[in-house]
């Protein structure tokens, strides 16, 4: 009976669909550019109801070129003339959308010494800064007032925020860095836990990027992991990189060189999950809508209609599963960057063999 | 030479790398100093005031039961004192009485002995006296009977020896 009724709301479904639509030309190309709308862009997409154009700041030769917009840059025309080096995405040209986004480049078609143009990801990178400091500094105060310090916390905004404090410091830094200096490392790892989670987050927003889809942004986040470890080293972390103890010489040169690639491995490989986990997600969820597209290409737009409540489905359930990603993500980047703190950072017995 | 530089998901964009590097530090020194720090401090003051008062609520608890456990002593051993006591008052009274019982039985034994002694004297007194007034009568008797023949001495005499042989 159930299933019966399934089916005719099933066909129900496809057999409108192809009515409603079957009229519906598709005349025009529909391309979606995937990669397009993971990678970064000069402009905050609001779609359908907005495009903002961030500002360029570019430097070459001694000067700033300071802009409002691409779109005004691309009318000043100081560096750079020829029509074909110009990308003017996100103004249309001829009714056609173009690929995502470009640099500015030379008239002679080099790139500028230094562009540092505020990108959408930058803008979301720092709204996450932003939101840590909107959130924490408010709450820092409730702290210094009393409230939390000799009293128990009070609230929910409190208690949450204290719940995942708490859980960083005692489950991540202390559990992996140790009892005597895990004190130095906690507030780094919580500025980079939060960061990542907020960015995380904002992804999941209508018209939301994660910045942490960027490989640039991972890459910093990453290197601060790597220059704290590197800098926080003991002598006794060194010893072990280059002159292992406790085992034979030729072991000893054969573990050097594997030390020293593991030194550099550790931070690219934190770089490179949090990017690449961030963006399929959003590569993802992108296929899967794009499933209709192709689905009306192939048979017609009425299946397509029909069927995209499957994909629709599958969205959702991506887009669940994205949510928890974003904070497994968050968790797993602090936690390493904790376990690589604290395997620099430990006082190695010398007696005691691996 | 490609004159479009489209950005690949996999290029890494060193203006935003400018950017990030730059907010991340000062964001990272804002929040430590601002945030990470006051709150951390503060969950610490409190943790360790709940362990301090944790730690005072354990040791006046040891002490209390320590205490408790001392009372308890106290009146265990002062229990068995008492019932020590108890049985020796009783113990005591026990033997007081037996002594009593003997010391009066032995008192009534002397008595009766005494008084039996007294007796027998008495009666020995007595039959004495009984003798020597059955004589005397006797005598009396027989002067009266004999008149003046025989002297009083030589009267005595067969009448001793006739008392005598009565015996």
């Amino acid at each position: 009976m159930k299933q019966l009724l399934r089916f005719l709301l099933l066909s129900l479904i496809l057999v409108t669909g192809v009515a409603v639509v079957s009229s519906a030309e598709s005349g025009k190309e529909n391309r979606i550019d995937l990669i397009g709308k993971v990678v970064d862009h000069y402009y905050l997409d609001f779609k359908p109801l907005a495009t903002v154009e961030l500002p360029r700041l570019i430097y070459d030769n001694g000067r700033l070129h300071a802009y409002r917009s691409t779109s005004s840059l691309l009318n000043k025309s100081e560096l750079f003339t020829d029509a074909a080096y110009i990308d003017s995405e996100p103004v249309i040209r001829e009714g056609k959308i173009k690929p995502a986004t470009y640099r500015i480049v030379r008239t002679d078609g080099t790139s500028p010494q230094f562009d540092f143009s505020i990108t959408s990801h930058l803008i979301f990178f720092w709204l996450a800064a932003l939101l840590t400091f909107l959130i924490f500094i408010p709450l820092s105060s409730k702290y210094r007032k009393g409230i939390g310090r000799s009293s128990e916390p009070r609230g929910a905004f409190q208690n949450i925020f204290e719940t995942l404090v708490v859980f960083i410091r005692d489950d991540i830094a202390l559990q992996n860095i140790g009892p005597q200096k895990y004190q130095t490392f906690t507030p780094y790892l919580l500025t980079v836990f939060f960061f990542i989670l907020f960015m995380n987050f904002f992804g999941l927003m209508p018209w939301g990027v994660s910045s942490t889809a960027d490989i640039t942004i991972t890459a910093v986040l990453a290197l601060f992991t790597f220059a704290i470890t590197q800098i926080f080293a003991t002598k006794d972390h060194w010893k072990h990189v280059f002159w292992f103890p406790g085992v034979p010489v030729p072991i000893k040169l054969i573990l050097m060189p594997v030390e020293l690639i593991g030194l550099f491995t550790k931070p690219f490989a934190l770089c490179i999950r949090l990017f690449a986990n961030m963006a399929s997600g959003k590569i993802l969820i992108m296929a899967i809508l794009g499933t209709i597209f192709i689905f009306s290409d192939l048979f017609g737009p009425g299946v397509a209609y029909g069927t995209s409540w499957i994909w629709v489905f599958l969205t959702l359930f991506v887009y669940l599963i994205k949510a928890l990603v974003s904070f497994i993500q968050a968790y797993v980047f602090t936690i390493l960057s904790a376990l690589f703190i604290g395997l620099a950072v430990t006082e190695h017995n010398e007696e005691h063999a691996h | 030479m490609n004159p479009v530089f489209a950005q690949g998901l996999l290029d890494v964009d060193f203006g935003l790398f400018f950017w990030v590097l730059i907010t991340f530090l000062l964001f990272l020194f804002l929040l430590t100093k601002f945030a990470w720090k006051p709150i951390l401090n503060a969950l610490g003051e409190r943790e360790k005031a709940i362990r301090e008062s944790l730690e005072a609520a354990e040791k006046a608890r040891d002490e209390a039961m320590h205490i408790s456990k001392e009372n308890e002593k106290a009146l265990k051993e002062a229990e068995s004192i008492s019932q020590k006591m108890r049985k020796e008052a009783i113990e005591e009274s026990e033997a007081l009485r037996s002594d009593r019982a003997e010391k009066a039985k032995a008192e009534a034994q002397k008595l009766l002995d005494q008084a039996r002694s007294t007796i027998e004297q008495e009666k020995k007194k007595a039959l004495l006296e009984l003798r020597t007034e059955v004589s005397k009568m006797a005598i009396e008797a027989a002067s009266r009977i004999l008149d003046e023949e025989i002297d009083e001495k030589r009267n005595k005499k067969i009448v001793d020896r006739y008392i005598n042989e009565l015996n």
